[in-house]
């Protein structure tokens, strides 16, 4: 039996046991490795994916739960949020070890894709992943970033449509 | 070395701490026998293949015009590789593109003799162990002499002079291979970027000279003091960012080989409990087969979730004889128990002293600090790849140190050293963990049940905190007398603690016999003060209940500095005197001793950021509180100003300033991002790290029971940054140690509370 979704913006299948965690299943059987294991519990995020829009931890995700479900890893990611989002992130040089910043750009893309008028508060208050780096400072530096070109771009356009 | 020959019991305390040079100016007999050493294998060259050029240890040119700089230290975060990258640029004068950073060879040439040289435990005071414990010390330098490591805040120390030298150096070679090619003097050549220009138009690329390049003998150059260039002291934007932000970085957990198979891993849930036998019930999907080690079992599967399901299934019988029963109330009772004990106990060092703590007279000022076992909690967990064959081995591994692992992976696999291979990638995160080499051996010797087959170990977050080698507990007694003034005219410290650097070579080096001996890294940050206290006893009391104890971020700084800086905030209030004050008068009190003099310097900083910004009212009526601490750890200088609030009996720190003088920030940017990890990390122990055991047992198990700092929680950190010109100092680490007691000496300017136990717990308010 195989679980049948869209990995990436393309169908995809999965063989892994449909109890068995999405995120061992995305690692091993896909080889997508930006999916990182940190804490198996959904404690840290390191494993963070994108589902139907919605940050999830793929670690407490059982495989079934993503059957006619579009799933997005950072290997997949695109768009004008992410675009925004990684691009913030390189010019804050956020990462150090760098093992959790998948997981942040991720959560960081989904939640600021719902609304890029939000305020940088409003974006931290619904990032609970986990930087033992501490990378804290400049993870909301990067975010600030971020919301200032999503919404300066947003005001540029309004302003040519004009 | 003109002052080599010097006896040991001359060295001047100052060059431990300022470390001249690097490694301590040459007044150490032991900084000569490495230096010769190193110097007999000096004309070592990186390997070149066809169409490549080397220049030497550290430069070459590859067939694709890039010049790749070899790096003997693993990126953990410090970004290490991305130093390398802009000093080779610079002396090169390239752009950061035509520069690439490889893993270097393990070869004794790129050995970290500066990681070792820190932790002599060397006082004037202490004639008498002092020989003894040079002789060990030395024993032990010789024998791991050629060990490459990263660790102690040192991989810029170690590296940055011999890059730049190499640069240089290959920077001359290549214009006088251009000068020849055209006959005009090498004055007169312009560099134009990877090309040399002749003043009639003729050009010639770095790569098109680099054959008759690197023919040329080198010259003698020295690089010119560090000072602001193309990127040095300016910073630049690190290579390895894109490649984390877009999850492109590989690191150990990443490795994919043909073939390869999954272990799950469980440990003895008690210390030193064994494996008696394991069983798989039934034949479960994708399981390849049970390993039965020493103290741990390994299911081995197709996939990591089969071999997850799999250990879950398994009939696991542990053999608890030789287990450990201690908790955590032993080991504090025991440590009570020596410091009671006092002079009598064994073993007690007296690693710094001076004038007689006896016959001081004043009013006694008495308070004991105590703080807990840390766990390291890398984000990425324990793991490692091994292939084992009968004559040889591969083992691709986030570590610290790439000739230990040959070593040891070497033991485990039963094959020679040279025949095994390392393959290092992107660590997540080390922070010490990855020095202790635990993981790998296990990783090996389970792949060597299934010979020529590549099989991933990976840890659960529960095998990793549960087989953790901790940040040692420790009790610290610390008296002082004051005089009329409030200053201290006898300062007593004693800690009682285990010795990490004993169990550390009793780990990784158990052929390395030696005897007891002073470590250092038990009292560093209490040893030689740079603060006037002319009569004074630092010792330790070495208690270990046989928890594993291992290098944590900053070591024994992380301790000894809290203890330090808390007691110097008691001294103050006692004195009615404002802290940075009080600090500044036990400053002046040290004379022109350096240290002191560069401690003043952070501290006029600190009061200067003090005067400019008021600690903010709490809002909403919460209490607010402004602390500080001044501390000196790998010859680095760091001051610490922690505003926090009391928040409905919650602990918030909500900003930290932090004044560095590093000596000089080759990359400031950096150094602020370092110092920033370094004070966040600092800040999960102080408001919650803390692993207890039970009747052997380790308690935490995840990031629920052992709670890291989150987004919400993490406070706006400022960092400036005073460049002095002193001799490089460590920044990987340096933001840690004054965290802790800045954010407790805030509390109490809060509450008017001494919280002398870590994890900072306000209790009920």
């Amino acid at each position: 039996m195989s679980v049948e979704f869209i990995l990436n913006g393309r169908r995809a299948s999965l063989q892994a046991p449909p109890d068995s965690p999405l995120l061992w299943a995305l690692r091993d059987e896909k080889d997508l490795v930006g999916v990182k294991f940190g804490c198996g519990a959904g404690l840290c995020g390191a494993c963070t994916v994108i589902i139907d829009g919605q940050q999830v931890r793929s670690c407490v995700t059982p495989v079934i739960d993503v059957a006619g479900k579009s799933v997005t890893t950072i290997e997949g990611l695109n768009g004008e949020v992410a675009k925004a989002v990684t691009e913030a992130w390189i010019r804050a040089q956020a990462p150090q070890c760098g093992y959790c910043q998948p997981g942040f750009v991720l959560a960081a893309t989904s939640v600021i894709a719902t609304d890029p008028k939000q305020t940088s508060e409003q974006v931290f208050s619904q990032i609970t992943n986990l930087c033992r780096c501490g990378t804290y400072d400049a993870i909301r530096l990067a975010v600030g970033y971020a919301l200032s070109s999503l919404q300066g771009a947003e005001s540029q356009e309004k302003g040519a449509a004009r | 070395m003109s002052e080599g020959g010097s006896t040991l019991g001359r060295i001047a305390r100052r060059s431990f701490l300022i470390g001249a040079g690097v490694v301590g100016g040459g007044v150490l007999v032991g900084a000569g026998v490495v230096a010769w050493r190193l110097g007999a294998i000096d004309g070592y060259k990186l390997p070149a293949s066809d169409g490549e050029t080397s220049f030497g240890a550290w430069l070459k040119l590859g067939r694709d015009g890039r010049v790749e700089v070899a790096v003997p230290h693993q990126d953990m975060g410090q970004g290490i590789y991305a130093l390398a990258v802009m000093l080779a640029a610079e002396g090169l004068r390239l752009p950061l593109e035509a520069v690439r950073a490889t893993p270097a060879p393990i070869e004794a040439r790129y050995a970290n003799p500066v990681m070792l040289l820190d932790g002599l435990p060397f006082d004037e005071a202490a004639h008498g162990p002092l020989k003894q414990t040079a002789v060990w010390t030395f024993d032990k330098i010789l024998r791991v002499l050629g060990m490459q490591g990263t660790g102690g805040s040192t991989s810029t120390r170690n590296i940055s002079e011999q890059i730049r030298t190499a640069a240089i150096c290959m920077h001359d070679m290549l214009a006088r291979a251009a000068s020849a090619r055209f006959k005009v003097p090498a004055d007169q050549l312009k560099n134009v970027g990877g090309a040399f220009l002749t003043p009639d138009g003729r050009t010639a690329t770095y790569s098109e000279l680099a054959p008759d390049a690197g023919k040329l003998k080198p010259n003698d150059i020295k690089p010119p003091p560090l000072a602001r260039g193309a990127y040095v002291g300016r910073g630049a934007p690190r290579f390895d960012v894109p490649l984390k932000t877009y999850g492109e970085a590989k690191y150990g957990i990443d490795t994919r080989q043909p073939g390869q198979l999954y272990a799950a891993i469980r440990h003895s849930p008690r210390l030193g409990g064994r494996l008696d036998r394991a069983v798989i019930p039934a034949k479960i999907a994708g399981v390849r087969g049970i390993v039965e080690g020493k103290d741990y079992v390994a299911m081995v599967a197709e996939t990591f979730a089969a071999a997850l399901a799999g250990l879950e299934k398994a009939e696991i019988v542990w053999d608890d004889s030789m287990a450990s029963s201690v908790s955590t109330k032993d080991v504090f009772a025991a440590y009570r128990a020596a410091l009671d004990k006092g002079v009598d106990f064994k073993p007690r060092w007296i690693v710094d002293s001076a004038g007689d703590v006896v016959r001081a007279s004043g009013k006694e000022i008495a308070a004991t600090y105590d703080a807990p076992f840390l766990a390291h909690a890398t984000m990425e967990p324990m793991n490692a790849t091994a292939f084992v064959t009968e004559t040889e081995a591969k083992v691709w591994a986030g570590h610290q140190s790439a000739s230990l692992v040959q070593l040891m992976a070497a033991k485990a696999a039963n094959v020679p050293s040279d025949k095994v291979e390392v393959f290092t990638p992107f660590l997540g995160g080390g922070f010490g963990r990855r020095a202790d080499l635990d993981y790998i051996v296990k990783a090996v010797e389970i792949a060597g049940k299934f010979k020529g087959t590549p099989v991933q170990t990976i840890w659960s977050r529960a095998e990793d905190i549960r087989d953790d080698v901790y940040r040692p507990a420790a009790m610290a007694d610390i008296s002082a007398k004051v005089d009329g003034d409030g200053l201290p005219s006898s300062f007593v410290y004693r800690i009682a603690v285990p010795s990490v650097t004993q169990q550390f070579v009793a780990r990784a080096l158990p052929s390395a016999k030696g005897g007891m001996m002073a470590d250092r890294t038990t009292v560093d940050g209490a040893l030689f003060p740079f603060y006037g206290l002319p009569t004074r006893s630092i010792e330790n009391f070495t208690v270990d209940l046989g928890i594993p104890v291992g290098f944590w971020r900053s070591v024994g700084f992380s301790l000894n500095c809290h203890f330090v800086e808390c007691f110097i905030d008691e001294l103050a209030a006692a004195a009615s005197t404002h802290p940075l004050d009080y600090r500044a008068k036990l400053l002046a009190r040290a004379g022109s001793y350096e240290p002191a003099i560069r401690a003043a310097r952070v501290l006029e900083q600190m009061a200067a950021f003090d005067k400019a910004n008021p600690l903010p009212p709490g809002k909403d009526g919460a209490m607010a509180g402004r602390g500080y601490a001044l501390t000196a750890s790998f010859h680095s200088f760091v001051g610490e100003i922690a505003d926090v609030e009391i928040v409905k009996g919650d602990l918030k720190v909500r900003r930290v300033h932090a004044v560095v003088d590093c000596g000089f920030a080759i990359d400031p940017p950096n150094v602020v991002a370092q110092v920033r990890s370094g004070i966040n990390y600092g800040l999960t122990a102080a408001l919650y790290g803390r692993v207890d055991f039970d009747n052997g047992k380790v308690v935490p198990t995840n990031f629920d029971t052992y709670p890291l700092l989150s987004l919400e929680d993490a406070p706006n950190i400022s960092v400036e940054i005073v460049n002095t010109g002193a001799a490089l100092g460590g920044v990987g680490e340096i933001g840690t140690p004054a965290i802790a007691p800045a954010v407790a000496n805030a509390v109490f300017a809060a509450t008017g509370k001494r919280l002398r136990s870590l994890p900072l717990t306000l209790g009920p308010t």
